[in-house]
């Protein structure tokens, strides 16, 4: 038997009054693959990610984590019902969140950032989970940052802290949201580069990026999103060099 | 006409015994009234509607009666419910009523200037709903909470002498039995408004303590620039510190 897929999305719906954001959107992601998310703004990918842990509630269709459902799961009497809380939020640590803005929280340190979620939903002993977030952050070379408070830290050093937060919780799948689009130029190419670390040591990973760079040489598939829907989908060299649809070859010349 | 100062000496066991029921009736009720108020604020921003409502319903009410009537409402409705409560109990309730709905309405406020970004990190990590609000939201909402806060705590030690017409002998009602047996108004009124201004002084001064103190972990996150920033560009009264 095989492992189940990391993540497996299955008719994903999310509508904001009128306006449908997500419009059915089936995703396998295998373990230790990375999938890069492009598309237009507003063409429903951030909502997409944001829909995978539940942040925003999907309408319909199903998300599961290692065969595991999150959020929504089958219900004896046929269909599906909603998880307690408490269920999703045993769920949620599994899946690592990175936003655009980072959402540090500001009156905590850096360490403190990092430990927090460990030591209160792990129950982690202090000492060891502010060892290991010395050594996340050590890694990602904010070793003498661990004491400062975010407002002191470059955008740059918030968004690694904010990577290291998620990461302290042992997850199994990262979602990364736009996660350089809020940071100043010169420092995109550090949080590129640990990202790429992360994907060479196997993390599975799903990233809404503009950064087609990035996708091509990381991304194991790159899907096209349009409209709420998977519009193409493909490994980076098939899908950048030689787009199928109108709209993915119009979408790749405003990066030329 | 000259001040006789001993007027105010010679009452001084009654002015005593004012104040100190008044510090007592404030207390109480600046504490339930904050007790009842996280509940209301947090229903009150509850998405769903049975749950709001409720919540928008009971702000509503309390806050748009005067307190003089709220209170005589209570002291003379409640019989008629088969409850009869000493008039101090009644004050003391309708005073957390009348309180609880101002202190729900900041609650509610500083929970909302809180970014929502900052649930939405302390949800996706694990955090149940009220562990975020407790290690998340609190710690950051303090700044904006406790100079709001403090101004209707003021307002509830003042609005504590309407309890005179229930002839609850806090400091106001006191003031008149010592003014209808020396016939000295000014005097008396003088030393009533004195020892309030003390009683306030000290209540803010309690605040900007608790503010230093609790405020002080969440100020750490704000660098010593975005903090000067912030107090020269600050929109919001600040008491002076």
């Amino acid at each position: 038997m095989t492992a189940p897929p990391v993540l497996s999305v299955r008719g994903l719906r999310k509508s904001f009054g009128a306006m449908t954001a997500v419009a059915g959107v089936d995703l396998d992601v295998e373990a230790g693959e990375i999938v890069c998310i492009i598309g237009p703004s507003g063409c429903g990918k951030s909502t997409f990610l944001r829909c995978i842990n539940y942040l925003e509630r999907p309408d319909e269709g199903t998300v599961r984590i290692a065969g595991d459902y999150i959020g929504r799961e089958p219900a004896a009497a046929g269909g599906t019902r909603l998880q307690s809380a408490r269920q999703l939020d045993r769920m949620r640590p599994r899946v690592g969140l990175v936003f655009q803005q980072f959402h540090l929280w500001p009156h905590l340190s850096a360490l403190e950032n990092v430990a927090r979620a460990p030591i209160r939903l792990r129950g982690v002993d202090r000492s060891e989970a502010e060892a290991q977030a010395r050594a996340l952050l050590a890694r990602f070379g904010l070793a003498a940052k661990a004491g400062r408070m975010p407002a002191d830290l470059s955008g740059g050093e918030k968004q690694r802290v904010a990577i290291a937060r998620a990461l302290a919780m042992k997850p199994e799948l990262m979602l990364f949201d736009e996660p350089t689009s809020a940071l100043d130029p010169e420092v995109v190419g550090d949080v590129l580069r640990l990202m790429k670390e992360l994907a060479e040591e196997g993390m599975t990973m799903v990233v809404v990026t503009h950064e087609l760079g990035f996708a091509r040489k990381v991304a194991d598939r790159i899907v096209f999103f349009d409209a709420g829907r998977i519009a193409e989908m493909g490994p980076p060299d098939e899908l950048i060099d030689r787009p199928r649809s109108e709209r993915l070859r119009l979408f790749l010349s405003h990066f030329q | 006409m000259t001040l006789d100062l001993s007027i105010i000496t010679d009452n001084a066991g009654l002015f005593a015994q004012g104040a100190v029921a008044t510090v007592y009736i404030s207390v109480a009720a600046i504490i339930s009234g904050l007790l009842i108020a996280f509940p209301v604020a947090l229903l009150r921003l509850s998405p769903r509607r049975v749950m709001s409502w409720p919540a928008v319903a009971y702000v509503e009410l309390f806050r748009n009666i005067p307190f003089i009537v709220m209170l005589s409402l209570f002291f003379y409705g409640l019989p008629f419910f088969g409850l009869r409560l000493q008039p101090m109990t009644t004050g003391i309730v309708a005073l957390a009523l009348f309180g609880s709905a101002y202190f729900a309405e900041i609650v509610r406020g500083a929970i909302l200037s809180v970014p929502r970004g900052q649930m939405e990190s302390a949800r996706a990590i694990g955090m149940s709903y009220l562990r975020a609000l407790r290690e998340i939201i609190f710690p950051q909402m303090l700044r904006f909470f406790i100079p709001a806060a403090t101004n209707t705590s003021i307002s509830l030690v003042k609005e504590s002498a309407v309890l005179a017409t229930l002839s609850v002998a806090e400091l106001t009602y006191q003031g008149l039995i010592v003014q209808g047996q020396t016939f000295a108004p000014f005097e008396v009124f003088l030393a009533t408004a004195t020892i309030y201004w003390g009683l306030t002084a000290l209540l803010a001064a309690g605040f900007r303590t608790s503010e230093r103190r609790l405020g002080g972990q969440a100020q750490r996150g704000f660098s010593s620039r975005h903090r000067l920033a912030a107090r020269y560009l600050s929109l919001e009264p600040e008491p002076r510190s």
